[in-house]
């Protein structure tokens, strides 16, 4: 192992332990709820930089599998109710109102813990593996995809909409029972539901870095940059990429699932185009080719506008300083903060002279200048 | 036959909106490559104009149409000296950058002109209805089908019997080899963005008395606009016009058997599955790459 990559390596630990220990300096619930919140953002651009910033999809859907990961988990705590707050036979209460007289035969697997927690991750890969398999069979890529992405939320979120009896509908599903696992529950305003979002958060990070740099890795990396070539090599571009994508949706989804714990709802917003949009941004503004830039993006355009929409002048003109910005970071900025600190790291010769000068003379110079520097 | 020909007039509204929506859209993307998420944006921006017009200076719908056209041309115009000249060899960021504009000129509007819906008169000489074979339609519908026509067959006269339609067509085939032979590209660009966000403003002005206008409005318009031109094949503007056809008459098709979020998700699929087999849309000319 180089030592590029094991300074990396510990660059993503100590972020990583730092977010563990948040809840050690802050003994507020509600502040924590928050962070939380935030971590599962993060966990949102981790899942947009695998599929955008390593292999070149742009997903402007990514909410789409975010919003089936956290109506999984919603179906589930719904049913787990105790019966007062559901109608009668534990029928969920918005399905007694739309005259509902049995339960309908996808929620019923929902009523066991394993089939729900698999289904939170299984359902969203394999609605993204299905719509890879015919994008990108058919060799659509680049802006295409990212439409048909777009076009696929946009319908998703108004099925569920119009599927009030089974779906809660514009509502969403709300009024639903704490998680419990192992004996622990969790209650979304504690210490422990917290533990629980960084816990994901660092397993999801390190899995999408192990997957960056692993040879599936390289390749996706190849198919942004040249992808013809790659295919003219005897590679299955098409299954690499579907692949990714898959990935991708699974932590997605798994945020979803968080997000309704912490959320205590799941409504068809979930899945809005809006918060698609604001995936994108974060990831841009964070570094599209960097997992760790694009998370840290996320927490912190995140937590600068929850800061901010707490005074009233930017309430409203938040989403235009935020649309002003992305079009600037994309004009000027196109690899973002993460970009711009490995910039500032390389004219800096002190710093590199200390990590780099070692490290230049055991990297060849073949080294890989796309495949991102310490971030 | 009352209800077929019925059905096929309502197929035949929703498919001359696909159109003007479409076209608009066909024609940048097809000449610059430009994937103008913002498109839906100009829509709404045309609507909220002919609903200004109308409400503070009491001009009828037809007799601001030319004023729109002229207002939204120019601030595509600007757009494109601004944001999208700088990205034509990004093609993934300029989806961004207009989607960025997009939520910006939302946010204008819901600042400035509030986020209630607004309505639009329609013209009283266009108010009443037609009997066509014994079914009868909205006057109003049948003059947007006109002048959907009226411009799709305007936009390809320009571009096929015109000197600057035939600058377009060496543009789109090789830009390179048609600017070292002198042809200002840039500017053939820039005029084209203009004229494909006119259209969509003048879609705007047209699609405003028959729905409500918000903010929000452009979104749904511009998504299914996108699957129009995905099914058409881009850079066949009769392809635009097939496509629309279809598209218009199975979803009114499908709505009348279901309801039209239903229809919308049928329809998905089978584009997404179309493409799977002919990525290259449904009416696409073959064309040496």
């Amino acid at each position: 192992m180089s030592g590029k990559v094991s300074r990396q390596i510990l660059l993503y630990g100590v972020v990583c332990l730092a977010i563990l220990i948040v809840p050690v300096l802050v003994d507020d619930a509600f502040l924590l709820n928050k962070y939380a919140r935030y971590l599962i953002f993060g966990m949102l651009a981790i899942a947009l930089s695998l599929s955008w910033g390593y292999a070149g999809i742009l997903n402007l859907g990514q909410a789409t599998t975010f919003g089936l990961g956290s109506y999984c988990m919603a179906m589930f705590l719904k049913l787990k109710t105790v019966p007062i707050h559901t109608g009668s036979d534990g029928l969920p209460d918005f399905m007694v109102w739309n005259n509902v007289t049995e339960l309908p035969w996808i929620w019923v697997p929902f009523h066991s813990m394993p089939v729900a927690l698999l289904a939170g991750i299984l359902v969203p890969a394999l609605f993204a593996a299905l719509l890879g398999w015919f994008m990108f069979g058919g060799r659509i890529a680049g802006v295409y995809a990212a439409i048909i992405t777009l076009a696929a939320m946009v319908v998703v979120n108004l099925i569920i909409i119009d599927q009030q009896s089974y779906t809660g509908g514009f509502n969403g599903i709300t009024d639903l029972a704490r998680f419990e696992i192992f004996g622990l529950t969790f209650d979304a305003y504690s210490a422990s539901t917290y533990y629980l979002v960084a816990i994901c958060l660092t397993v999801t990070l390190f899995l999408a870095l192990a997957v960056s740099r692993s040879k599936t890795g390289l390749i996706l990396q190849a198919v942004r940059d040249q992808e013809e070539r790659v295919r003219f090599f005897g590679y299955d571009v098409a299954l690499y990429k579907t692949f990714v994508f898959a990935l991708s949706a699974a932590i997605a989804g798994l945020a979803g699932m968080l997000y309704t714990i912490i959320m205590e709802f799941a409504s068809p917003t979930f899945l809005g185009v809006p918060l698609s949009l604001s995936i994108v941004i974060w990831v841009a503004v964070g570094g599209r080719q960097s997992l760790l830039g694009a998370m840290l993006g996320a927490v912190l355009v995140t937590g600068v506008q929850g800061a901010l929409s707490e005074t009233e002048a930017f309430l409203e003109t938040w989403t235009l300083v935020m649309g002003g910005l992305f079009v600037l970071i994309v004009l000027f900025m196109p690899k973002g903060l993460a970009g711009a600190f490995e910039a500032l790291v390389r004219r800096f010769p002190k710093a590199a002279r200390e990590g780099g000068a070692r490290h230049a003379a055991e990297q060849s110079p073949k080294s890989q200048p796309h495949l991102g520097g310490a971030l | 036959m009352d209800f077929v020909v019925s059905q096929i007039l309502t197929g035949l509204s929703l498919s001359s909106i696909l159109l003007l929506v479409a076209l608009g859209l066909a024609i940048i993307y097809g000449v610059t490559g430009v994937i103008n998420l913002a498109h839906g944006e100009f829509v709404m921006l045309g609507a909220y104009c002919a609903w200004l017009l109308q409400v503070q200076f009491g001009w009828s719908l037809l007799a601001s149409l030319a004023v729109i056209f002229l207002l939204i041309a120019a601030l595509g115009w600007l757009i494109e000296v601004a944001v999208i000249r700088h990205l034509y060899d990004r093609p993934l960021d300029t989806i961004l950058a207009t989607w960025g504009l997009g939520v910006m000129t939302q946010q204008i509007v819901r600042l400035t002109a509030g986020g209630e819906l607004r309505y639009v008169q329609m013209p009283p000489s266009l108010s009443g209805s037609v009997d066509i074979l014994g079914a009868t339609d909205s006057a109003y519908r049948l003059f947007v089908l006109a002048v959907a026509l009226g411009l799709f067959l305007a936009t390809w006269c320009i571009y096929r019997y015109t000197s600057f339609g035939l600058k377009l067509r060496a543009i789109t085939q090789n830009r390179a080899i048609a600017s070292s032979f002198g042809i200002n590209s840039a500017r053939a660009y820039r005029l084209t963005f203009a004229y494909g966000a006119g259209i969509a403003g003048l879609a705007g002005a047209l699609i405003s008395p028959l729905k409500s206008v918000s903010p929000e409005m452009g979104t749904t318009y511009v998504v299914d606009a996108f699957m129009v031109v995905v099914l058409g094949g881009v850079q066949s503007l009769v392809g635009t016009l097939a496509s629309s056809a279809v598209l218009g008459e199975t979803s009114g098709l499908l709505a009348y058997y279901s309801n039209d979020t239903i229809a919308k998700a049928l329809v998905l699929v089978a584009i997404v599955i179309i493409i799977r087999f002919r990525p290259q849309g449904l009416f696409a000319p073959r064309v040496r790459a």
